[in-house]
Order: structure tokens, then sequence, then C-alpha cells
């Protein structure tokens, strides 16, 4: 690198943290409310605000609860609202407090940052950076912090909520063969870690297969014959959000297999419409077509099943 | 510049400073005197009947509901608090195969536990039939009077003794955890969970060139352990976890009886099943976030291995066939795996964020390899000597993206993320992914908002190996499509319309990608898919809304195949087509004592495979087709506080023509289960009474 280019590199690095440095300086001293919650009852007494007393954010008990002893209640998540309660002329709006979800005038880092501040552990090391992050999704698009129970936090509805964004997926999960979300047996998150993982499409565990395996350990292994793209990621044949054919595959046997198969002999004969019921019906087309005899698709552990037959 | 962007643009190095629950602020006249903080017991039960007309096993599939007649079932939830002490339940279809009942309770901020019992049905199939006996084992046993053919066709005994065998199972999953929290930022926990899965699906056991789909009995168990340590302050959080998932399989092997005509010592046959293993990984994940640029750091390294050391069954069970002594007496199967990961996510202008991000990924199998005899089905001896492959894998990511906000909310990014695997005994030993991607969101104003990305990246491959395609017997001029070279263009749509003050809004979406396989001479060459969603909302009043939903997924792709072990001389194109259709609305009366539901779903499958050319000429696949209605309806009238009536209405309809599914004896070589293709319509209806104990309006304290 040379002494010019590493110059230019500081002179920007120092006009990037001179351009930063005057915003901290405009911050003011921040004015609180003057009696706290008993202030913003006085105006915000309707059900939906008081039902975040049946949550774990108005806990006295606890001293981390942001109605715990000494801690700021109300504007513990809703910041300072000594302005927001003071005296207005008439006419005049009243100065907002932070406000939550994507459609308020709070920014959306600025409300997560809120959240953040009790709630990064929950998150994970990994919600910075992460899809939803990226994308400004606000803790509040998918958290409804002053309900009972919070719709996201339950296997039966959350992916509703999930779907409210995910809409492509919504489709999938009705397609004839699919896991069972559109029943409300399983969710979204059995999956996936909405608040981010590093990995590919934000997974429960380290990997795709890591997390199949939760339900599926069955497939797991290792086996002593290995067939080879199962352990690398089980996505190579199947479309876990739904597919129109049997065992959520991503495309049709015996084309699926074909697209890697091509021994001489059967596998690489196109199983077209001689091989239908009316005509000469096929064991390499019906029933479960390649695997009328290789069922052994996600490994074998016999000796003689290198072939997944056995 | 907007109040909204200046406000972010501000804010931004602001972030990490935010008053953190604690800061020194006066609280001592905040009494709370107004606070109705909860005490005491509340609850709400559902309980009633539920009438359905006709037993579908798909219908049941997840809900429980797959005979007809009448089903009890109790729903309800409930709380009781006493001080610092919290005890909350949920109950779910108790009654019904998809019960569900969690229980948990703790000292919140000091300790937690719960408890959790769930079951799943998955049902299959209620039409296939089986000529086998024995299924709730390890041995099936055809009928004692039974003849065997070399065809179906040939089975004389067939018909009379195909009995009917349901097809699915049903897993229970227990779960008990706690936490504890021992000092101010500490937190111990641990989660222990055990899945069983008990049922019959189904198994294909070859005896060569004949097949029998035969009804397996699977028992299965799965315990998995989580537990770990985490401590957290405002700025960071860090966590040691262990993760252990043991697996176990209550029936090693199958055997059966073959119903074809077999030689002497083949009658009996046997199969392996999947072998117990066992997993454990200890994880360490943390983040920082740093003043300095709004700076977050987040890493994480796991370290794992699997084992699998099950017996190994023989050879052969034919007498008449020889074969050597196995050369071990199990796998002892050993697999490390290595995952970790490291992302920064800074804001060196506030108007600017920018994104760094590695990962590695590992599988290194380490089993011995071994030479096996090749013992084909039961039946003879190649002679040949095979060696067992144990498949490794690393997987490096490295991702650089960056956003700048530009003016009255536009924000423009872009990206680069850059994919390397390598890998053991594959024709491809390592190949590189390069994904460039741009995205622009735009909110012009508060009731637009939009995001178009749109991409291309490039799967580059050091060397297709022929050699290790000809060691499997491939046609060296297949390229397998997930090892294959690869270009693929991308692009997505995201518009969300909320008109202010209006009582509609709309939100649409849409992926397009398209793959070209462009130095693929036989397999996959090219495919392209669409996802497009449109969801119209309209809230007419206060108290009701309504909905139509529109979603398409639409799969196109196009392959190449050669049957004379050669250049190219079939081609097929596929076309795999899904509609959406939803519609409901939600209505509650002004007293709010009525509220209505109503839900519909329709889903079009289609999908389809066209043969251009090859030995049969063009030719066309019957078209698979599958069309899903689904419409809910629930009512319920609230009499008063404490009790109300509720009605719900369920119909389905789903038919699937498929042409696979045939009869026991269709095939000559292959004995199915014979299962008929899916075709119902079933309606369930259900009244019950809920009840409130405790709870009601929440009002503040005097």
């Amino acid at each position: 690198m040379t002494t010019r280019i590493r110059r230019g590199l500081l002179l920007a690095a120092l006009a990037l943290t001179a351009i930063a440095a005057p915003a901290v300086a405009q911050d003011d001293e921040p004015k609180y409310s003057r009696k706290g919650a008993d202030t913003c009852f006085q105006c915000h007494d309707d059900q939906v605000t008081l039902a975040v007393f049946r949550t774990k954010h108005a806990v006295p008990s606890d001293e981390n609860s942001p109605f715990g002893h000494g801690q700021l209640q109300c504007e513990a998540c809703h910041g300072p609202g000594g302005d927001h309660s003071g005296r207005v002329r008439r006419g005049q709006e009243r100065p907002p407090v932070v406000l939550f979800g994507s459609d308020t005038t709070t920014p959306v880092p600025e409300q997560n940052a809120y959240c953040m501040d009790c709630h990064l552990s929950d998150a994970g090391a990994a919600w910075h950076g992460g899809s939803h992050d990226l994308n400004s999704i606000a803790c509040a698009d998918c958290h409804t912090s002053h309900a009972a129970r919070d719709p996201v936090l339950s296997t039966a509805t959350e992916a509703g909520v999930c779907f409210e964004c995910h809409q492509q997926q919504r489709t999938k999960s009705l397609k004839p063969f699919a896991h069972p979300v559109r029943h409300g047996k399983m969710s979204c998150s059995d999956c996936h870690s909405s608040h981010g993982y590093t990995g590919d499409g934000m997974m429960t565990r380290q990997t795709v297969n890591d997390t199949c395996y939760e339900c599926h350990a069955e497939m797991r292994g290792p086996f002593l014959w290995e067939h080879a793209p199962v352990p690398e990621d089980c996505g190579n044949c199947h479309d876990p959000h739904g597919s129109n054919y049997a065992g959520m595959l991503s495309m049709r046997p015996p084309t699926l297999c074909q697209g890697c198969h091509s021994q001489a002999g059967h596998p690489s004969l196109p199983q077209d419409e001689r091989g239908l019921p009316e005509n000469t019906p096929s064991q390499y087309l019906l029933g479960q077509s390649c695997l009328n005899c290789h069922d052994q698709v996600h490994g074998s552990n016999h000796p003689s099943g290198s072939k997944q037959m056995r | 510049m907007s109040k909204q962007i200046k406000r972010s643009v501000l804010l931004a190095p602001l972030l990490v400073g935010l008053p953190s629950i604690g800061h020194a602020v006066d609280t001592s006249d905040w009494l709370c005197e107004s606070c109705p903080f909860e005490e005491g017991y509340r609850a709400e039960i559902d309980a009633g009947g539920t009438y359905v007309t006709d037993e579908a096993a798909r219908f049941g599939n997840g809900t429980g509901y797959d005979e007809d007649g009448g089903y009890v079932a109790v729903d309800g939830y409930g709380r009781y608090v006493s001080g610092s002490y919290r005890l909350d339940w949920y109950a779910e279809d108790l009654g019904l195969d998809s019960r569900v009942l969690e229980i948990d309770g703790g000292h919140q901020g000091v300790f937690g536990f719960n408890l959790g019992y769930r079951e799943l049905p998955y049902r299959r199939f209620d039409t296939s039939e089986t000529v086998f006996s024995g299924s709730g084992g390890d041995t099936l046993v055809l009928p004692g009077t039974w003849t065997a053919a070399a065809t179906t066709d040939g089975m004389t005994d067939l018909a009379s003794s195909l009995r009917r065998q349901d097809i699915g199972s049903d897993r229970e999953i227990i779960d008990v955890g706690a936490d504890w929290m021992p000092a101010k930022g500490f937190r111990l926990f641990a989660d222990f969970k055990r899945q069983t899965q008990d049922g019959i699906d189904i198994m294909a056991g070859s005896s060569f060139t004949q097949a029998s789909l035969l009804p397996r009995w699977i028992d299965y168990e799965t315990d998995q352990v989580d537990a770990g340590i985490e401590y957290s302050t405002g700025r960071g959080a860090v966590t040691l976890a262990y993760y252990l998932s043991d697996f176990s399989n209550n029936n090693a092997s199958l055997t059966w009886d073959t119903p074809f005509t077999s030689s002497p010592g083949a009658e009996q046959l046997r199969m392996a099943t999947a072998p117990d293993n066992e997993f454990q990984q200890v994880s360490l994940s943390g983040a920082y976030r740093a003043e300095m640029w709004d700076t977050v750091v987040a890493a994480s390294v796991a370290i794992g291995n699997g084992e699998q050391d099950q017996a190994f069954l023989p050879y052969t069970i034919n007498p008449n066939v020889v074969a050597p002594p196995l050369p071990t007496s199990n796998l002892d199967g050993d697999v490390d795996t290595t995952n970790y990961a490291l992302t920064i996510t800074a804001r060196p202008i506030p108007k600017a964020r920018v994104k760094l991000a590695y990962r590695y990924d590992e599988r290194d199998n380490k089993t011995t390899q071994w030479g096996w005899d090749r013992v084909i089905v039961d039946l003879f001896n190649s002679g040949e000597i095979e060696e067992n492959l144990p498949y490794s894998f690393e997987r490096k990511t490295l991702s650089l993206s960056g956003e700048y906000v530009l003016w009255n909310d536009l924000r423009v990014s872009a990206g680069w993320d850059y994919k390397e695997i390598d890998r053991d005994f594959q024709e491809v030993a390592e190949h590189e992914i390069d994904d460039g991607w741009g995205q622009v969101r735009w909110r012009p104003t508060d009731w637009l908002n939009l995001r178009v990305k749109g991409g291309a990246n490039e799967r580059d491959i050091n060397r297709y190996d022929e050699s290790v395609a000809a060691s499997f017997g491939q046609n060296p001029l297949m390229r397998k499509y997930n090892l294959a070279y690869r270009y693929r263009e991308y692009g997505e749509l995201v518009a969300s319309i909320s008109p202010v003050d209006s009582p509609v809004s709309l939100n649409t979406t849409m992926f397009y990608a398209e793959d070209r396989y462009n130095k693929s001479q036989l397999g996959l060459t090219e495919s392209e898919e669409l996802r497009v969603t449109l969801d119209i909302n309209w809230s007419p009043t206060e108290n009701s809304s309504l909905y139509v939903l529109l979603g398409q997924d639409a799969i196109d792709a196009f392959q190449l195949g050669s049957e004379q072990f050669g250049d190219q001389d079939w081609s097929a194109k596929h076309d795999d087509d899904f509609d959406h259709y939803g519609a409901g609305f939600v209505w509650r009366d002004a007293d709010g004592k009525v509220d209505l539901r109503f839900d519909y779903n329709r889903g079009e499958g289609e999908t389809r495979i066209d043969y251009l050319s090859g030995s049969g000429g063009q030719s066309s696949m019957p078209e698979l087709e599958s069309t899903l209605d689904s419409a809910t309806i629930e009512a319920s009238y609230r009499w008063n506080e404490r009790i109300t009536a509720t009605f719900d209405l369920r119909y389905e309809q789903f038919e699937l023509d498929d042409y696979t599914l045939v009869s026991p004896a269709t095939i000559p070589t292959v004995l199915t289960l014979g299962a008929d293709p899916y075709d119902y319509d079933v309606w369930a209806f259900g009244l019950g009474i809920r009840y409130n104990f405790g709870g009601g309006e929440i009002t503040l304290a005097d």
C-alpha cells in the first residue's frame, strides 16, 4: 500500500469520525415524566395499553422488568415522556414518545435499540446483520408486547404473523405436501431463528441439516453407505416449505433422480407414457418409482446396502 | 429531508447510548399507584364437541380428525400469580391426537421452568392394503396359503389376502426445561426433550427384479438436551451451550417373506433400518456493541461430534449365499463438525451501514473405509469389493454488503457473497459461488413502501472429475444439478401500499429466478421459478375487516438424458404450478357480543412432464392435478362476562390425481400397497362453551 493511499484512508477515517461526532454532541438531557406510569395512565387507560400488566414486562418483583422497583416503567420502552406529558400550547402537536412498529414515526433502529437494551441475549448473537435487521424489521412488527399472549410466541398462531410478510411461504404451505404449519401444529421458528443466525436460511441450528435432524434424527447417520447429497444439504432434493410431490420433493421421481443418475440401463431411460398403467405399467415410474427398489436414499447401514437397496 | 430521516440520521450514532434500565433518573415519586399489577387466578376454558362427517386420513393429518363421528376436545389457558411467583398453563385439542399441554412458571428474574407435552398425528393413507401380517413387529409374514408367483398378476391369493393397512404415525414430544438467574446478567438454562414416533411407514423391499412395498413399524425415540450458561450486559452477551441429540430405533431391521417366486434360501429377505446415532455439540457465541460507529461484532464457534456404532446385520440371511465375515462388527462411524462465524456491522457514517460476515462449516467424516463384498439383495455375491465412502465437506462463506441512505428515505444497498465448497469422493471437489446483488428500498411517503432487489450468481467448478463419475458407472456427460456449473439471475419486488386514513391496504411480492446450467450436456439444463403474491385488506369499520389473498408459485425446468449412454437423446420439460386463492372476514358487533370469522383457501396444483424427444417420441405425461378447498367459520356469542357460546364449521375438499398410486397388482414386478389417490370432502361441526374464570376488564388501581 503506498503512503499516498494510506494517508487517504486515514483522512477518510478522520472525516467520517468528524461527521459522526457532532451528532453525539447535539443530544440534550432527556426529560422524564413527573410520576412515571401514573402520569401516563391519566390519558392512556385503554384495555390495549393496560394489557401490559398481563405480561412479563410488568412484574414489579423482577428488577429487570420495566415495572421493576426503581425502573422507568412505561418510559423504559417509550423513552423519556417529559415533553410528551408536559403542557403544550393550543394547536401545538404534542411531542411524540417512542412508538413501535414499522408504520410509526419512530425510526426502526431506534425502536429496536430500546428492545435490545434488555433483550440482546434473547435475540441471540446474530440479530445484527441478519436479514430482519438489515431490512429494518421492527421488533414490534412481529411482537405484540402489550398482549397477554403474544401471537408470535405460540405455535398455533406464529405462522400467521410470519406470513404477513412471507407470503410466498404461505402459498407453499398450502401445497399438497407440506409440514403441518397451516394446521398450527408446527411453527416457522421450529426451523428458523427469526432473530438471525449466521448460517443459510437463518436456521435454528448451525446448518440446514442439523436443523432437520432435530425431528428427523433417523436420517443423520453417519451411514455405512451414504448418499452423497444428503449429508450436505437436505434441500438438494426437498422443499421443506411445501411441494406438489409426496415427500416434499423438489421434482417428481424418477426425473429428480435422473438429474444425477445416468448409469447405463434403467437409470438413463426416459420414463414416459409407455410406462403408464394403461400401457405397460413400469416399475421405474409407478408406485415409488426409483424408490421401489432403492428405498434407502437417505443412507443404508446394511453391509449389502451400497446401492441403497438394503 | 423528512423529519423521520432526520431523526434517523441524528439518532443513529446515539443508539448505543440509549437510557438503559436503571438509568440514573430520580424515580422516587414514581409510585405506580394506579398500576393494576396482576394477582390471583384467571383462566379461559373452551370445551366442546365436534362431529366429523367422513373418514379421511389426510383430513386428520395434523388435526387428529381422521375418523368420522364425534370428538370431544378442551382448549384453554390460565395464569396464577402470587406476589413474585407465576404459573401459566396452556391446553389445545385435549381429547384429540393433536393435543398440546404446556405449563410454565417461576419467579421472574430468578428462576423459571417449563413442562410441555405435544402430539402430532401424521396420517398418510387409509386406503392402503397389504397381504403381510406382523406390521407391529420387525418381521412381516405372508398368509400360510400364499402361492408365490413371478409377477403380481400370477399371485392367485392376492385379492383374498389383502387387508386394510393404514399408513401413518404419531409423534409425541415431552419437553422439560428450567432456567436460573443466580446473579445479575447470568442465566443458566437446561432443557430436555424426548420425541417418540410410533406408527407404520412404507418401506420398499427389493428382491432384485421385483419389489414389495412393505408396512414397516417405526418405533423411534430421540432425546435432546440443550444446556448452557449465558451472560449479558447492556452492551454484550455471551452464551456457552451444550447440545445432545441421541436417536434410538427399536427396530434395527425389517425381515419379510417375499411374495414373488424366489430361488432357494431367498424366500425371506432382510433390510436394515435407521441406525442408532448420537450427536453432541459445544458452542460459544456472543455479541458486543461498541460505541464507535455503532459497531456490533457477533461471533460463534461450535464444535460437534456424531457417532454411530449400531451392530451390523450379516451380508445376507440366505444360507445359500457364500459371504466372508464382515470386516468389522459395526461402523464405528465418527463425524466431526466445526462451525464458526463472525459478523461485523457498523455505521461508519450516519447515512451508511456496512456488514462483513464470514462463516465456516465443516463435516469431517472420519469413519474408517473398509472393503465390503457386494452381496446383491440376498441373492448372490457378485465377487466385487466395494469401499464405503465417508463423505466430508468444507463450506466457507464470505459476505460484504453496504447500505446508504440517499434521500427522502431512499436506501440503496449492494453486496457480494462468496461461497466455496470442498468435498471428498465426489465428481466436483471444489466449487465457488460468486453472488453480486443490489437493492433499493424506497419509502417516498408514509403509505408506500417499496423494496426491489436483483442479482446474479455464478457457481463455478474447478473440474468435473469424470473418472469419479465413471467409477460409479455414470455417463461421463452427466452433470449433477447440485454440482454442475450454474449461472443464476434473480430479482425480487416487495411493495406495501397503505394509504393514510384509508381502510384499504395492499401488499404484493414477486420473486423470479432463472438458472442456466450452460455446461451440462446431460442432466438439468435450465430452470425458472416465479413466485407472486397479492394481499388486499379492507377494514370498513373498526370492528370488521375483509381480506383477499392471491399466490402463485411456478417452476419450469428442462432436462436432458441419454438412454444410449452417450450424447443426449431424450429431453423433458417440467411445469410445476401452484395457485392459491384466499378470502375471509372478521366481524364483531358494536356491543362486542358476537364475533364472526370466515376463512377460505383454495389451492390448485398442476404439474406436467412433456418428453420432447426420445425412443418413445413426443410424449406428454398425464397432468398431476390437485385441488384443495378449505373453509372455516367460527362464531361466538358472549352470553355474559363469564360465558361465551362458540360454534365452528370446517369444510375441506381435497383431490389429487396421481397416476403413480396404483392397485397392488398393477405393476407386474412391484406389489404395492394399493393406496387410492386422495379424494375426499369432509365437514366438521363444532359446538362449545367458553368459560372465563377471573380476569375480565383491566381497571386502574384506586
